[in-house]
């Protein structure tokens, strides 16, 4: 099977219409006539992430996120970067194929990226509504709940705003880029990354200010991959169900950063 | 200065200065060292214009923590380099109604503060006022590289102790967050406060044994430094959010405003560091 056939049979299963014009949803490295010994399902594929499916014998990575550091994989101007050819050289020799599955997975009904992130939560079945990624939770402290967020996410540097003895119970999920309004009936809202200040909407310093007047709000900024990989741990199980010539297996990018003491 | 018949009317009881400021924002206009932008987000967002200036606040954020302090300290004319109302352009929320916004808005008048943005002309002054004061805040002027704000060489030191020490001296709660060998040796810092994108890090962080930025994202800059390291180089990375990495610029902005308007007593207020992490 080779990794051309592989992208067939997901657009085969998807159950929405492929968008011909995505430029996402595209191979980013490797040669899509590759024939795949196994693949691996994974949030980006950074070069530690193609190094170690290499290793465990998967040479078709399925990234949700860009490879080249940019959302177009705008590879023009890199010609020059000695960690591009490096990169680039890797895959070529392993023979490496990278295929980016964003816009087409998030399209599905519902989108596994949040139906994940809710699971290794263990927040299902607690939606306020089908795919309004609106939690109601049994009341608790903002303290409490980025507790056991972080216990159950392992995420070593993620951020929290707001008093941590406010108490919240309807938190608005984002994922990826994305960190929905704590505005209105929302208590918390969580998601990966955002702009810290400048957006339309700014979270961190409307909860900051609210938490002075004794509102009960509260942010919780997980990071833009601890609030991703579950979600493609979901794509693996996903793909086994249609694809059982080859092993795949989820291999997590890993949270980017530590934090000091 | 303004004679005392444009300031008949106004309540100037107990007022150290018969400045508005609308006058004291036109002497930081024309002093701003370029041309002042018709399109620009520095411009009033709280407050009356006409306000006497009893004392000025600059600040990364105009949080209310912030604007309690100010008030507090007598200091009425807040300049912000980032927004007051959460969001670009500084707007009501919608849906109209919101409370928090009601509430600061409230507090605002309550105590007669103005608020004014600095922003776009702030950062586009030469030499670079956030790099300049975030280096300032650190002690790294006797190790800045001859002529550039944006590049010190520090007496050698592991990629740990330097986050520690920006922890220690940021006042940082949990926004620093890192990527990279905790043991890499680290000589060449490379700073790159507020935002910044992909060119800025595919510039620098072959030059620069770390790069100390405020926010930059993570399938961008954050890929890039971690694939750098992958490929073997010594290389780091230390992120220290936006507000924390723009604090000290604003401590630059004071000293400024200080020489240019000196009938007012001028003050930092700095945001600080809005994150926590549970244990």
């Amino acid at each position: 099977m080779t990794a051309s056939e592989v992208v067939e049979r997901i657009r085969k299963n998807l159950g929405v219409p492929w968008n011909e014009q995505t430029y996402r949803d595209t191979f980013k490295a490797g040669d899509p006539a590759t024939e795949v010994q196994g693949i691996a399902t994974t949030f980006m594929a950074t070069l530690d992430l193609i190094q170690r499916a290499h290793a465990a014998g998967m040479n078709m990575v399925v990234t949700h996120e860009p490879t080249f550091w940019s959302d177009r994989d705008t590879v023009t101007e890199l010609g020059g970067d000695p960690i591009y050819r490096f990169k680039v050289d890797f895959c070529n020799r392993n023979h490496m194929v990278v295929w980016r599955f964003h816009d087409h997975w998030h399209a599905r009904k519902p989108d596994m990226e949040f139906g994940g992130l809710a699971r290794a939560l263990g927040w299902e079945g607690r939606e306020a509504g089908p795919n309004q990624h609106v939690y109601k939770l049994p009341p608790t402290t903002l303290g409490a709940l980025a507790a056991d967020v972080k216990r159950r996410l392992g995420a070593r540097a993620m951020r929290v705003v707001g008093d941590p003895r406010a108490t919240v119970s309807t938190v608005a999920m984002g994922v990826g880029y994305n960190i929905p309004r704590v505005s209105g009936k929302i208590d918390v809202a969580i998601g990966g990354e955002n702009p810290e200040t400048g957006g339309a909407f700014d979270d961190t310093e409307y909860v900051m200010d609210a938490a002075f007047f004794g509102g009960h709000k509260g942010q919780i900024i997980l990071g833009h991959a601890i609030s991703e990989e579950p979600g493609m741990e979901d794509c693996a199980t996903w793909l086994r169900t249609f694809i059982s010539e080859v092993p795949i297996r989820w291999i997590q990018a890993g949270e980017p950063f530590w934090a000091p003491k | 200065m303004a004679g005392t018949a444009a300031l008949a009317g106004r309540p100037l009881a107990g007022q150290r200065t018969a400045l508005t400021a609308a006058e004291a924002i036109g002497r930081i206009q024309k002093n701003a060292g370029a041309p002042w932008q018709s399109e620009t987000l520095d411009t009033f967002k709280a407050g009356d214009p006409a306000t006497a200036v009893r004392g000025i606040a600059t600040t990364a954020m105009a949080t209310m923590d912030v604007l309690a302090r100010a008030a507090r300290a007598n200091l009425n004319l807040i300049v912000t380099l980032e927004p007051v109302f959460f969001g670009r352009l500084d707007g009501p929320p919608t849906p109209a109604g919101d409370p928090v916004y009601a509430a600061k808005q409230e507090f605002l008048r309550k105590n007669g503060l103005v608020v004014w943005r600095f922003s776009d002309h702030w950062r586009a002054r030469k030499p670079d006022p956030l790099a300049t004061g975030l280096a300032q805040a650190l002690g790294w002027r006797p190790y800045q590289v001859a002529g550039d704000p944006l590049h010190y060489d520090l007496p050698a030191t592991s990629l740990q102790s330097l986050a520690g020490l920006l922890q220690t001296q940021l006042k940082a709660r949990a926004g620093i967050r890192v990527i990279g060998d905790p043991a890499t040796r680290v000589r060449r810092v490379s700073l790159l406060p507020g935002v910044s994108a992909l060119a800025a890090t595919m510039k620098d962080l072959p030059e620069s044994d770390v790069i100390v930025a405020g926010e930059t994202r993570e399938w961008e800059s954050v890929e890039y430094a971690a694939d750098t390291v992958a490929a073997g180089r010594r290389k780091g990375m230390i992120m220290l959010g936006r507000v924390l990495s723009e604090d000290p610029g604003m401590s630059v902005c004071a000293e400024w405003l200080k020489k240019l308007i000196p009938e007012a007593p001028v003050r930092w207020l700095p945001a600080g560091d809005p994150y926590w992490r549970p244990a």
